[in-house]
């Protein structure tokens, strides 16, 4: 079923020309984040981690800068123009036509055309470079301030100022490292104003569509740079970002704000999902964690997943319905707004990642086999 | 006794006048020639018992080939992936979570484990403590041995069996995809540490089915045992090698009930039956004195010899007989058919060996040995059959019930020679050549499929229904395994084996060749790498990457099996495994990776074509390939050549080669509508069957020429050709048919394809020989011609 549904479209001749059309093409190997990603018809048969429908396109990224999109509702699958071709973590579009994906090397893309095209926007050594400029001026500040303090202030701002050295000196090291580090999902509120979070403590955001990204990883207490995972938005414009050990932030201000939320769970969180009109949201992770929140995710409320396995990412049909995907081909499904799942294990047993609603409770599912489309049951359409 | 038999030499030669220096020689010192026979052969057929199987993996392989030298170079650090065999215990009902099931398989498990030559650290199975369930928790990792602690066989304990089984993440390496049936992997030791041998294959193999397969298929009726492994697959070759001494006592029975009906002669039969078998002596002993062992492939040669020795032997008995009929005594006709036979017998013979040692321009080992193993029977049957065999005829002449049948033979009237001579009538013969015309039109039309290498699935040496390529089949379709694989060799200095920049090249290579037709997957430290860095992040998919932070990859690749990556990190593998082996999917394949090679050129690496059963195949496909035009031509004039020589005439040459090109055609679409390809074993077999088949046209056209000679008319001399010559021809045919025909029922694939292609060559040159070669000779033969030089 799946390889009639999701045979690629035959566009690209290239894509299988083989032989010696690769020796003559010499582009004699650029860094993975300057390598346009390869052509590729299995590319929607192999590793995919989120994908997201707009109106008359559905775009799914992944693996090798992968970026997929079908406009026959799945049945075909082209690849768009990347030129990146790393591991590509998340996707999302502000609007039909602004869309931004993230990943490995800390790339962050942007699309202007509903997905068809990408640019690069920003990627891990700009964020590095970021980062030390903050640190830069922050010890600066410090220094600046010891100057001018009494004898009284001196000792703390010594002592902050050690902090803040250590950091300058972290960050030079991660620069010399390179690119290396991921940004794990990304969610924009509007096409201006958006955020990627990552590994380590990644958090970056922009108030001009991704034209500049500032540092936003010390507005949140994550002094253990633990991995954000994700990051999402209730309908009330609660913003949740939920990552590793349990750390969980939220912002009731759009973003510049962040405070610490008593995190219900100590192990990783993968999701964050608005499931109605209001300020109600799912938070869900290793190990089948599940938890609820009604109120913009200051107080959760644990949900029987009835699994151990781990779950990855999730969908909700704008009513009463949401299906939870997750690794060993579980699939948990809701009809009751999220107060209770049925769990379902798909044959393969193989992982997915992101799923989403596309109509009459069918779904399009992405994970370790690539896409394929299923019905309420988890079952392959 | 000697004065006796000079008397009877002299006077015999007055009968039939003066014979040559060497027919003199012969013939006068009858008694030392045969007291010389004897001692030679008794010293050879002791030498001939000493001689060593050999069937060594090195023999059957180009050996010059890049692919194969750079495979050898590093053989050390690849041994440890090749080396293992597979035991897949499969229930015939239900699943494997039962409690009889486990038992049977722990079982099984114990018995493999002390099996000797296995690595008994490296043995897994679901029993072994080596292969555990893992799990991310909010505190780390968490695990244990997949065999629940206090496991009973109750429902309780198979149900957290099962649990631990999906955790552990077996199913398709270790566990079928369908839980019918589990895995036991055993690794081997090429020499056995415990006792410094190396392993016996033949042994090993055997033990496999007695303790494991046959002892448990009786304990346990509900299961099926299912192997394979290298070793498994020598160790079948080798118990297939053993139905060579069956074959050649029934080709020994099958060659003289048909030497009795032929000649209803015993010394008719027993003789060249001797004196053939005194060949084959001769032939072993000589390569065993020169260091030579015997093969799967030489092992062919002894019944060519046989055969080509009983063939040239009917061509004595006929002449023998024909002369005896004539009235000359035993002697006189032993030297006429001495006198007639040297010539056509010895060109026939050197044609023979030079069309074999036209094999030598392959470099392949197992060939060339064959070619000399062909070359040396060959030149030993000029010996055996022109001196040996009509001295000891000479002694005995035919029984009188031969006498009696061969007079009836030459008094009857010969109806069918009668109806084949107007093959050489002017209205018949143009009919012919427009039949082979059109036969050559077909064969080349399907020829065109002709494929070369390996063509069948699983281990092609072996038939496809045979037992192991039924439990490859098993293997293949129920786990995530495939049976080709082409190992591109990464080298660099050491430990920088799993440098970024290495590792960001070989993944971008995987990922470009997965996408060629034909590759199923590929895996090298990449791939565990990011397998590594996604456990190591709590199992999440998003981190399936390869980090280019070093101390990450590093920590990511410490428990990286042993096969990846050599002791000091020197040299790494990638591995790609391919959906068939078949030569156009290798050819694809070796493209692509040479060009990749050349897309990332670095200082700091190198990249290295090809080892695995698939780089073997494509280096040997390549040298097959570039030797069989050269191999056809070579063997094609080396026969015109000869022919050239003997009878000084195109037309000879052309009457004779033609039948043969036909054959040889047909041949190719034979093997192509039969999936035979061109391979290490039907190559050689192109070569013999010209070489070989060259002999019926030299003795029918030289019997030709000479009735020619004495004024016949074309139509009429080809009678009396075929009145003399053409029983024999037909008798020969069968009889080299015969020789090979037993290999048809080798349980060794390639044995058999090489029985099936030979037995139709030998049964096609025959036929084209005597139905073509008068056909063309009514156009390119000139009667007066032939008679006018004669006259001269």
């Amino acid at each position: 079923m799946r390889s009639i549904l999701c045979r690629f479209a035959r566009t690209s001749a290239l894509a299988l020309a083989l032989g010696g059309s690769w020796s003559s093409n010499s582009f004699s190997f650029e860094d993975v984040l300057d390598t346009p990603a390869f052509s590729s018809e299995i590319a929607y048969q192999h590793l995919l981690l989120d994908v997201q429908i707009l109106t008359s396109r559905w775009v799914a990224v992944g693996e090798k800068g992968h970026i997929l999109f079908s406009e026959d509702t799945g049945k075909t699958w082209q690849q768009a123009d990347v030129p990146v071709s790393v591991l590509l973590t998340a996707v999302h579009f502000a609007s039909d036509s602004m869309g931004w994906a993230v990943g490995h090397g800390g790339v962050i893309l942007v699309s202007t055309d509903g997905g068809l095209t990408w640019t690069k926007q920003f990627d891990g050594n700009e964020a590095n470079q970021s980062i030390i400029r903050q640190a830069e001026k922050y010890v600066a500040e410090l220094e600046a301030d010891l100057e001018s303090a009494t004898e009284d202030e001196a000792g703390d701002i010594e002592y902050e100022l050690e902090e803040a050295l250590f950091s300058l000196e972290d960050a030079e090291i991660d620069a010399e490292v390179g690119a290396s580090k991921p940004f794990l999902d990304v969610y924009f509120i509007n096409e201006q104003k958006g955020f990627v979070v990552g590994a380590y403590g990644f958090l970056f955001a922009t108030n001009d569509g991704g034209q500049t990204w500032d540092n936003y990883g010390d507005r949140v207490e994550n002094f253990d740079r633990f991995h954000l995972n994700a990051i999402g938005q209730t309908a009330n414009e609660s913003l949740i970002i939920a990552g590793e050990a349990g750390v969980m932030f939220r912002s009731q201000d759009g973003g510049d704000t962040w405070e610490t939320v008593d995190s219900p769970y100590d192990g990783s969180w993968f999701g964050i999902l608005s499931i109605d009109e209001a300020d109600g949201a799912l938070a869900f992770g290793l190990r089948g964690n599940l938890y609820k929140t009604t109120d913009g995710g200051a107080v959760w409320e644990q949900i029987d997943s009835k699994t151990t396995s781990t779950l990855m990412g999730a969908s909700f049909d704008g009513d009463a319905g949401i299906t939870i995907a997750g690794n060993s081909g579980v699939i948990l499904t809701s009809r009751d707004g999220g107060d209770s799942f049925q769990e379902m294990i798909r044959e393969d047993r193989l992982g997915n990642v992101s799923v989403a609603y596309v109509d009459d409770g069918e779904l399009v599912l992405v994970g370790e086999s690539g896409v394929n489309l299923i019905n309420s049951f988890g079952q392959n359409l | 006794m000697s004065n006796a038999n000079n008397g009877a030499a002299s006077q015999s030669s007055k009968a039939i006048g003066p014979g040559s220096f060497a027919e003199n020689l012969i013939f006068t010192n009858r008694s030392v020639i045969l007291s010389l026979f004897l001692l030679v052969t008794v010293f050879f057929a002791y030498n001939a018992s000493q001689i060593k199987p050999d069937a060594s993996f090195e023999r059957l392989i180009p050996l010059e080939h890049p692919f194969i030298v750079n495979m050898l170079e590093n053989r050390d650090d690849l041994e440890n992936l090749g080396n293992f065999i597979r035991i897949a215990v499969s229930v015939k009902e239900g699943d494997i979570f039962n409690k009889a099931y486990m038992q049977t398989l722990s079982e099984i498990t114990d018995e493999v484990f002390y099996l000797s030559g296995v690595d008994r650290s490296a043995l897994k199975s679901l029993w072994t403590p080596n292969v555990r369930w893992v799990e991310v928790t909010e505190d780390g990792f968490q695990g244990g041995p997949v065999i629940p602690d206090g496991y009973d066989g109750s429902q309780a304990s198979l149900d957290q069996l099962r649990q631990n089984v999906l955790k552990s993440g077996q199913v398709g390496s270790l566990v079928a995809d369908n839980f019918k049936s589990t895995v036991i992997y055993a690794p081997l030791f090429e020499i056995n540490p415990e006792t410094g041998k190396p392993l016996d294959y033949k042994a090993f193999s055997l033990e496999l089915e007695k303790q494991v397969r046959d002892k448990y298929h009786e304990k346990n009726p509900s299961i099926q045992v299912h192997i394979i492994g290298f070793a498994k697959k020598v160790g079948d070759l080798i118990e297939g090698i053993g139905a060579i001494a069956t074959f050649a006592l029934v080709t020994i029975c099958l060659t003289m009930t048909f030497l009795v009906i032929y000649s209803r002669c015993i010394i008719a039969t027993v003789v060249p039956v001797i004196t053939s078998i005194v060949a084959v002596f001769w032939q072993l002993g000589i390569l065993k004195l020169l260091g030579y062992g015997i093969d799967p492939y030489s092992v062919l040669v002894p019944f060519l010899v046989f055969a080509i020795g009983i063939s040239h032997g009917v061509q004595i008995v006929n002449q023998i007989s024909e002369q005896q009929a004539s009235g000359l005594n035993a002697l006189a006709s032993s030297r006429m058919a001495f006198r007639n036979l040297v010539r056509p017998g010895i060109l026939a013979l050197v044609s023979d060996a030079f069309g074999f040692l036209t094999l030598l321009i392959i470099q392949i080992d197992v060939i060339k040995d064959l070619a000399v193993a062909a070359g040396v029977g060959v030149a030993v049957i000029i010996v055996t059959n022109l001196i040996l065999h009509p001295v000891m005829m000479s002694f005995t002449g035919l029984s009188k019930g031969g006498m009696k049948h061969a007079k009836k033979v030459e008094n009857s009237e010969h109806k069918h020679w009668r109806v084949l001579s107007f093959m050489s009538h002017p209205s018949v013969a143009p009919i012919s050549i427009l039949i082979a015309i059109l036969g050559c039109t077909i064969g080349l039309y399907y020829q065109k499929d002709l494929k070369i290498g390996d063509l069948d699935k699983g281990a092609p040496e072996l038939r496809p229904d045979s037992r192991y390529n039924l439990d490859n089949d098993f293997i293949i379709s129920n786990y995530s395994t495939s049976a080709d694989i082409l190992v591109v060799m990464v080298k660099t200095a050491p430990e920088e084996c799993a440098t970024y920049e290495l590792m960001d090249v070989m993944d971008r290579m995987q990922w470009k060749l997965q996408n060629v037709e034909g590759v199923q997957s590929t895996a090298s430290l990449v791939t565990v790498s990011k397998l590594v860095t996604k456990a190591l992040n709590e199992g999440s998919y998003k981190w399936f990457e390869l980090s280019r932070n070093e101390s990450i990859i590093n920590s990511s690749i410490q428990r990286a099996p042993s096969g990846l990556v050599n002791t000091d990190c020197s040299m790494t593998p990638m591995i790609v495994y391919l959906n068939d082996h078949e030569a156009e999917t290798l050819e694809r394949v070796v493209d692509v990776v040479k060009s990749l090679i050349d897309e990332y050129p670095s200082e700091n690496y190198t990249f290295l074509l090809g080892a695995g059963n698939a780089g073997v195949e494509a280096a040997t496909n390549q040298v097959i390939e570039k030797a069989k035009d050269v191999m056809l031509i070579s063997v094609y004039a080396v026969v015109s050549f000869l022919c050239l020589v003997t009878f000084r005439s195109f037309a000879a040459v052309i009457c004779i080669v033609t039948p043969l090109a036909l054959t040889s055609v047909l041949c190719e679409a034979l093997m192509a509508q039969l999936g035979i390809g061109v391979k290490v074993a039907t190559l050689p077999v192109i070569a013999l069957g010209v070489g070989i088949g060259v002999d019926y046209g030299i003795y029918i056209y030289s019997q030709l020429e000479n009735k020619l000679r004495h004024g016949y008319p074309l139509q009429e001399a080809y009678f009396e050709t075929l009145r003399s010559t053409g029983k024999a021809v037909s008798f020969t045919g069968v009889t080299l048919a015969l020789g090979v025909f037993t290999w048809i029922f080798s349980p060794i694939k390639f044995q058999a394809d090489m029985g099936i292609l030979l037995f139709f060559m030998f049964l096609w040159n025959m036929i084209g020989s005597m139905w073509l070669l008068p056909a063309l000779a009514r156009f390119l033969v000139r009667p007066k011609k032939v008679s006018t030089v004669e006259a001269k």
